[in-house]
C-alpha cells in the first residue's frame, strides 16, 4: 500500500507541475490552445482516476469539476472576457490541489469543506455555458470588426440565409439517434418554427444514426428569432450531449481540419474571420500563437521512476570497484614482473570501469529546469500581489545536477527569488526609469558547471543591498565582532546570513521575520556549498550558491609528506619541480616564496601546516608543486611525488565536522589500492587556512 | 579516584521502587585502570588488528582515521578524551565500533572485557560533585564498578 501512496503522490504532484506550466504559458499568450485545453482535460482526468481509486474524495471531486469545466471549454470554447477570470479560477484550482496533496503527504486529512469552490467553478460554468445562445447585437458587431474574433455568433454581413444553423449531438452511446432526432424535430415543429434538417429521413432510415452520433444533427433556421427558440427547446429536450451553432454551410462531415482550411484559405479580411466558431476560433488561435508552444505535452518518453536508494547503494558499489580495480592492477605480488597479457586486459578492464562510473553518475543527474520552472509561479503570484511587473530569465537550465541538491535547492532558491522580489525590485516603475533601468524588473536564474562544481546563481536588477542600513541593524542585534569601520563590502553582505538579521522593518507575509537568510545557508552548506552575496547599490545583487558535485571520482597526484600521504587533485596542478636556492626568497617570518618566470608564489610547507614529522625539511631537498584555484596560485612544499591514481572522494566522517576541518585544507579521503587511507587537499581551503 | 567512586556508590542507597526486573546487556573495557560499559546496542564489532591514519588539525583525543570495509571511521582515543596518559598499544588493545545516531565511531580502548547483565536498578547516576559528562551512570557488578560511557555525548 505504501508504493501505491507513493506513486500517487509522485504522479499527481508531476501532474499538477505540469498543469502549473500550462497555465502560466497559456496565460503568457493570453489564452487556451486547443492542445492546452486536452491536456488539462487529461489531466484532471487522470487525477479524478487515481484520487478516486485512493480514496480521496475531495481531489475527485474538484478534478471532476474542473474536467467538467474544460470539457465544456473543448467542445465549445471560452469567450476572450471570460478568459482572465478563467485563468484566475484554474490558479487557484491547482492550488487547491497542490494544498491536499500536501496534507496528504503530511498525513493530515483532507478538508472535505470545498463546496465554496465548487460553486465557484459550478457557477463559472453556467456563465460560459449561458453565454453560448445569446447574441447582443453590438456585442457581433464589435467582435466581428475585432481581428480577433470571440462571440459564437455573428451576423454575417450579406448573407442572412447562410447562418443560423444548430448542429445537436446527442448523449454517446445513448442509441436510435434518428428517432431522438425525430423527436426533435416534432418538438421544434410545435413551436411553429420554420427549418430544415440533414439528415432528413431520419424517421424512416436506420442508417442515419450513424451519422448523426459522429457529425450530429443539423437543423438549419431562416432568422435568429427562430434560432433561439429552438435552442430553448434543444436544451430542454433529452439525451443531448451538446450543441453547437454554426453560421457557414456544414460541411459534410465536420471534420475540424478541413474547416481550419477553409478558414485558412478565406480573406483574412475582419468581417469573414469574425464568424468563424468558437472551436474553429482555437485552432486558429493556434495558428497565430507560433513556435511558443513548445513542450506542453506530456514527454511520452520510457521513463521510470526508481527508488532514490537503490541508486545510492549503486553508486558506492562502483566506487569500489573503483578502488578494487586499482588494488588488483597495482597489486604488489606484480611489482617488476612484466606481463604483457595482462597489461593490456588491465588496460581493458581500466576503460570499462571508467565508462560505468560515468553512467552511473549521469543516471543521478537531474535537469535544474524542473525547479527554476517553479519560480515562474512565484514570480508571477508576487508580482500580481505586490504590483511589481518583473520577468524571469532562465538560463542553463538544461544543467544537470545530483538528485538529491535539486531536492534541495529549491527552497533557497525560492527564498532568494522572494527576495528579490520583495525587497530587490523597486516599487515604483518611475524609480526605476530614474535610474535608466527598463521599468519591468527583471530577475535571472542562471545554472552551470565547473567541472567539480555546479554554480547556481540568482540575480536581481533592482536597488540592491544597502550596506549601511546592514551595519545599523547588525550593530543593534549585537552581531558585529570587530569595529564597523573595519567591515569590507564583502564581509558587511555576509552579515546578512547570520541567523535572526532582518533589515526589513515590519514582518510581511513574505519576509521580515529574519528566518530566511540563516536557513538558505543551513540548506546549502548542508550539500556542502557555499553562499556568496554580491551587490551594487541601484544596479543590483546576486546571491551565488556554489555546490559541488557529489560522489568525485577524482584523478588525483599522490604526495607523501612524512609518514601521510595526501592526494592533490590533478585539475589544481600546475606543475611540479624541484626548487632550486637561487629561486627561493625568504622573508622575515619564515615563509618563503619562489620565482617562477617573473612572478612571485607563496610556498606553503605541509608539514609546518599540519604538525607532521618528515626528515625532509629545506625546501630545496622536497618537491614543489604548484598548484592553482580560482584566483589563488601557490606552490606546495612536499617530500616526494608517489604517482598519479584515480580515487574515489570519500567525504569525511560527520563527527568531524564539529572540528572545522573542512577549512584546513581538508577537503575529502581516499582509500588507495593498499587499503591505505590519503587525505585529499582542498587547495582553496589550504591557502586561506595557512595564511590566515 | 576508584575508590572515592566506589564508595559513594555504596553510599546511595538503593531504590525499592517496584520497578519489573529489567537487565540490559553492556560491553565493558578497561581504559587505564577504569573498566567502563558500553550499551550493547551501540556496539557493531570490535577491530583488533587496525592502522590509524593521522589526520591533522583535528583535537589530541582524534586519533585518526581508519578505513573498515571501505567506509571511513574516526577513532577517538579514550585515554585522551578521560584525559589519561597516552601510552604504547598492546596486542591488547582494540577499537570497539560504535554506531550513535547512525554516525559510526571508534573507540580506541586498552582492553576489551566482557558482556555483563546489569539490572536497571542497580544503575546509579553519577554523584552531582563528580559529574564527568562523559560518563551517565554507574553499574556495580559483583565488586566492580563500572563507569556507563555516555555514547551521545562522545559522538558531539
Amino acid at each position: 500500500m505504501e508504493n501505491m501512496l507513493d506513486m500517487y503522490l509522485f504522479e499527481t504532484n508531476t501532474l499538477i507541475e505540469q498543469l502549473d506550466e500550462i497555465l502560466l504559458n497559456a496565460e503568457k499568450f493570453k489564452t487556451f490552445t486547443a492542445e492546452d485545453i486536452n491536456e488539462i482535460f487529461r489531466i484532471m482526468h487522470t487525477i479524478k482516476g487515481s484520487s478516486a481509486m485512493m480514496q480521496f474524495s475531495t481531489l475527485m471531486t474538484i478534478a471532476h469539476r474542473i474536467e467538467d469545466l474544460f470539457y465544456f471549454i473543448r467542445e465549445n470554447g471560452v469567450q476572450e472576457n471570460y478568459r482572465l477570470e478563467l485563468f484566475d479560477l484554474m490558479f487557484r484550482s491547482n492550488d487547491l490541489l497542490k494544498s491536499q496533496v500536501g496534507k496528504i503527504e503530511n498525513d493530515e486529512s483532507l478538508n472535505d469543506n470545498i463546496d465554496d469552490f465548487i460553486q465557484e467553478v459550478n457557477t463559472f460554468l453556467e456563465i460560459i455555458k449561458g453565454n453560448v445562445p445569446k447574441i447582443d447585437p453590438e456585442e457581433t458587431k464589435v467582435a466581428s470588426n475585432a481581428a480577433q474574433n470571440d462571440t459564437n455568433q455573428v451576423l454575417p454581413e450579406e448573407n442572412l440565409q447562410s447562418g443560423n444553423t444548430v448542429v445537436v449531438f446527442f448523449d454517446e452511446g445513448c442509441g436510435m439517434e434518428n428517432l431522438r432526432a425525430f423527436m426533435l424535430i416534432s418538438s421544434i415543429q410545435e413551436s411553429d418554427i420554420k427549418f430544415t434538417y440533414y439528415p432528413e429521413n431520419v424517421e424512416n432510415d436506420f442508417s442515419t444514426s450513424e451519422y448523426i452520433a459522429e457529425s450530429g444533427f443539423v437543423l438549419k433556421f431562416s432568422n435568429q428569432e427562430d434560432l433561439d427558440a429552438a435552442i430553448t427547446i434543444i436544451k430542454g429536450a433529452l439525451n443531448i450531449r451538446t450543441y453547437e451553432v454554426l453560421h457557414e454551410e456544414p460541411p459534410k462531415k465536420i471534420e475540424e481540419t478541413s474547416v481550419l482550411e477553409q478558414i485558412l484559405s478565406q480573406d483574412n479580411t475582419s468581417d469573414v474571420k469574425a464568424e468563424v466558431k468558437e472551436t474553429k476560433e482555437v485552432k486558429e488561435v493556434k495558428k497565430e500563437v507560433p513556435e511558443a508552444n513548445h513542450d506542453t505535452a506530456p514527454k511520452k518518453q520510457s521513463l521510470i521512476s526508481v527508488n532514490l536508494s537503490k541508486l545510492d547503494k549503486l553508486m558506492d558499489m562502483v566506487g569500489e570497484i573503483v578502488i578494487t580495480e586499482s588494488m588488483v592492477t597495482s597489486s604488489p605480488d606484480l611489482q617488476g614482473l612484466k606481463l604483457d597479457n595482462f597489461t593490456k586486459s588491465a588496460r581493458q578492464l581500466r576503460k570499462l570501469t571508467d565508462e560505468l562510473q560515468d553512467i552511473v553518475m549521469s543516471i543521478r543527474m537531474v535537469p535544474v529546469s524542473g525547479v527554476f520552472q517553479k519560480m515562474n509561479r512565484i514570480v508571477r503570484d508576487m508580482g500580481q500581489s505586490l504590483g511589481k511587473d518583473v520577468k524571469l530569465t532562465i538560463i542553463g537550465a538544461d544543467t544537470e545536477v545530483d538528485k538529491t541538491i535539486v531536492d534541495n535547492i529549491g527552497d533557497p532558491i525560492m527564498h532568494m527569488v522572494r527576495n528579490s522580489m520583495d525587497h530587490g525590485i523597486e516599487t515604483r516603475p518611475a524609480d526605476r526609469i530614474a535610474l535608466g533601468k527598463d521599468p519591468q524588473g527583471e530577475i535571472t536564474l542562471m545554472a552551470q558547471h565547473t567541472g567539480s562544481e555546479v554554480i547556481i546563481s540568482i540575480s536581481d536588477d533592482g536597488k540592491g543591498i544597502d550596506t549601511d542600513k546592514v551595519l545599523q541593524k547588525a550593530r543593534e542585534n549585537n552581531l558585529l565582532t570587530k569595529p564597523e569601520n573595519e567591515y569590507t563590502q564583502k564581509e558587511i553582505l555576509q552579515l546578512v546570513l547570520l541567523p535572526g538579521f532582518s533589515t526589513k522593518d515590519k514582518v510581511t507575509e513574505y519576509s521580515g521575520r529574519g528566518v530566511g537568510m540563516d536557513v538558505v545557508k543551513k540548506n546549502i552548506e548542508k550539500i556542502g556549498g557555499v553562499v556568496t552575496i554580491s551587490s551594487e547599490q541601484g544596479e543590483g545583487t546576486c546571491t551565488t550558491f556554489k555546490i559541488p558535485l557529489t560522489l568525485a571520482i577524482v584523478d588525483g597526484m599522490e604526495v607523501s609528506v612524512g609518514k601521510s600521504i595526501f592526494t592533490i587533485p590533478i585539475m589544481n596542478i600546475r606543475q611540479s619541480f624541484k626548487a632550486t636556492p637561487e629561486d627561493i626568497v625568504y622573508d622575515v617570518n619564515h615563509g618563503a616564496m619562489i620565482r617562477k618566470m617573473d612572478s612571485f608564489y607563496p610556498i606553503i610547507r605541509i608539514h609546518e601546516l599540519y604538525n607532521l614529522e618528515t626528515e625532509i625539511t629545506e625546501i630545496t631537498d622536497g618537491i614543489m608543486i604548484w598548484v592553482e584555484s580560482g584566483d589563488k596560485s601557490y606552490c606546495l612544499f612536499v617530500d616526494e611525488l608517489i604517482g598519479e591514481q584515480q580515487v574515489v572522494v570519500k567525504p569525511l566522517p560527520a563527527y568531524l565536522n564539529s572540528f572545522n576541518v573542512k577549512n584546513s585544507g581538508i577537503a575529502g579521503c581516499t582509500i588507495l589500492g593498499n587499503g591505505n587511507i590519503s587525505i585529499i587537499l582542498d587547495i582553496s581551503n589550504l591557502y586561506d587556512a595557512a595564511t590566515c | 579516584m576508584a575508590t572515592e567512586i566506589t564508595n559513594t556508590a555504596l553510599d546511595m542507597e538503593d531504590n525499592l521502587e517496584a520497578q519489573e526486573e529489567n537487565t540490559e546487556k553492556f560491553l565493558t573495557f578497561l581504559s587505564d585502570g577504569l573498566y567502563f560499559a558500553v550499551d550493547i546496542g551501540y556496539v557493531i564489532e570490535i577491530i583488533t588488528s587496525y592502522s590509524i591514519t593521522h589526520l591533522p588539525k583535528v583535537p589530541d583525543f582524534v586519533t585518526g582515521i581508519i578505513n573498515l570495509r571501505g567506509q571511513i571511521i574516526p577513532i577517538i582515543d579514550i585515554r585522551i578524551r578521560t584525559g589519561r596518559p597516552r601510552i604504547e598499544y598492546t596486542d591488547k588493545s582494540c577499537i570497539i565500533v560504535l554506531e550513535v545516531q547512525s554516525m559510526m565511531i571508534g573507540i580506541l580502548v586498552d582492553e576489551v572485557s566482557h558482556v555483563i547483565d546489569v539490572n536497571t536498578n542497580d544503575i546509579s547516576p553519577t554523584p552531582v560533585n563528580n559529574r564527568q559528562e562523559l560518563v551517565n551512570g554507574i553499574a556495580r557488578v559483583g565488586d566492580t564498578v563500572n563507569l556507563i560511557l555516555d555514547c551521545e555525548y562522545l559522538s558531539q
